[in-house]
């Protein structure tokens, strides 16, 4: 399985068990900002990266919003978000025929069965984690849900910058995520009050991790995809 | 220390999704239901041998397949075979006739998702089926079936009752049974249950069995059954049942 996904979830595994102080702190907060590189595996400086910027040591309530993630012309649109434990996301299918999402991920085991255009399903995460989201019937169709402990993550913008407002005082980890990163990036970060830090990160794409259909098997092509 | 405990958090977790195939008892109804648009093919093979202590043996084969209609209820499309042989004073007979055919519906009132399913999910199975051989007589057969799992231990109780419905005369069985089942690995379980025919009326017997049972899946395919040993009128009593989604 993937490493980077698997050492994300243990990070985010150890903030859940260790019960860290949620941001009930009376201070006012900080703020993070900064860049994220990300490198190609042909050593190229990828443009318009699709990034997420977190962090963790901390734990929020969810909020009321739904994150959608819609099935559309054999895609994932989009194919990277993160969302804050125990928030939903749903899968509208907006393709001229069926599609079956599925995750066999750890953190989150769920089926949604076929449906058709204009169906959507949506599926609560109760625990943080990596959840890679798969389509049974289009294996080309692959997806990463973040599921964090709090609120405080962002999408960098298309020059790489990011900005996470509301972050409590204290002493937490940054951590930017992308899809087909090799290994995860971090930085550790001290927030003070109305005090803005900054910090720079570097991701290095590799190939997009092998998955296999619903029933752990191949599929019906004979092949593990990607 | 925590590291380690976070690990095994997710460990455990992770396998409580893992479950050896859609029904872990061989005479009992399971709780699970196929997923929306899902399709699989269940074929059962069921013994009954010294029935009442006459010497004779029956085997049945109940094949159909199954299909989605909700992440919540499923329906099914069986035919049943069945081989009969009666031991006489002085000959033996045997018989192989297609028996019934029919529909069924399997309702689970609790969410199918592992996430959010609750330890205790109760299912409704209501079926009714033609008999072939005798064109008047319609059976009527339901289940209601309750499951609690916590952690690797399964318990199902499952009341089912049939109704064998003719213009001059009806029989009727209640056929109660109980079993659990206990995850060894990621797809192995392994139990026991108990499970019993009881009629109403003097012209059929009763009979109740009990044994081990086993379950396992394998991607796609899944596998259980249960070898019952007589405990009322019969001798043995094995049924074992497969499944193949596609």
């Amino acid at each position: 399985m993937r490493t980077h996904a698997t050492i994300v979830l243990a990070t985010l595994s150890v903030v859940a068990a260790a019960g860290v102080p949620g941001t009930a702190a009376a201070q006012p907060a900080g703020r993070v900002t900064g860049t994220v590189k990300v490198i190609e595996p042909d050593g190229k400086i990828a443009e318009s990266p699709d990034v997420i910027v977190y962090v963790v040591g901390f734990v929020e309530p969810p909020t009321d919003t739904v994150t959608t993630v819609a099935q559309k012309g054999r895609k994932f649109v989009p194919d990277l978000v993160a969302i804050t434990v125990n928030e939903r996301v749903a899968f509208p299918n907006y393709d001229p025929f069926l599609h079956n999402v599925f995750s066999q991920s750890g953190t989150r085991k769920f089926d949604l069965g076929s449906y058709p255009r204009g169906d959507s399903k949506d599926k609560q995460f109760p625990q943080s984690g990596v959840v890679d989201v798969y389509c049974n019937i289009h294996p080309e169709m692959a997806a990463t849900i973040l599921v964090l402990p709090n609120r405080r993550h962002s999408r960098v913008d298309a020059d790489g910058r990011f900005t996470l407002p509301g972050v409590p005082p204290g002493d937490w980890t940054v951590f930017a995520y992308t899809r087909r990163a090799t290994k995860p990036t971090s930085a550790k970060v001290t927030v003070k009050p109305n005090t803005e830090t900054t910090i720079a990160l570097e991701l290095v794409r590799g190939a997009e991790p092998a998955h296999l259909n619903k029933y752990g098997e191949k599929y019906q092509d004979g092949r593990v995809y990607p | 220390m925590r590291t380690a405990l976070a690990f095994l958090i997710v460990a455990c977790l992770g396998q409580r999704t893992a479950q050896a195939g859609r029904s872990f008892y061989g005479w009992l109804y399971g709780t699970e239901v196929m997923p929306e648009r899902g399709v699989e093919l269940q074929t059962w093979i069921v013994e009954q041998n010294d029935k009442y202590g006459s010497g004779g043996r029956d085997s049945s084969l109940w094949w159909g397949p199954l299909i989605g209609i909700t992440d919540r209820l499923e329906l099914a499309l069986p035919i049943e075979l069945e081989w009969t042989r009666t031991e006489g004073a002085e000959t033996t007979k045997t018989s192989f006739t297609f028996r019934r055919f029919g529909i069924e519906a399997r309702y689970r009132l609790a969410s199918a998702d592992p996430a959010e399913a609750p330890a205790f999910v109760p299912l409704i199975r209501l079926a009714a089926k033609r008999d072939v051989s005798v064109r008047d007589d319609l059976r009527l057969e339901g289940d209601l079936v309750a499951s609690y799992e916590v952690g690797p231990v399964h318990a199902l109780l499952d009341v089912g009752f049939v109704s064998d419905l003719q213009p001059h005369r009806s029989h009727n069985e209640l056929r109660p049974g109980a079993g659990l089942s206990i995850r060894l690995a990621s797809g192995l379980r392994f139990g026991g249950e108990v499970y019993s025919e009881l009629a109403f009326d003097s012209q059929s017997q009763s009979w109740a069995a009990a044994g081990p049972n086993l379950a396992w899946t394998h991607g796609r395919f899944w596998f259980s059954g249960a070898f019952g040993i007589g405990i009322y009128h019969v001798k043995l009593a094995p049924r074992f049942m497969w499944g193949i989604a596609f």
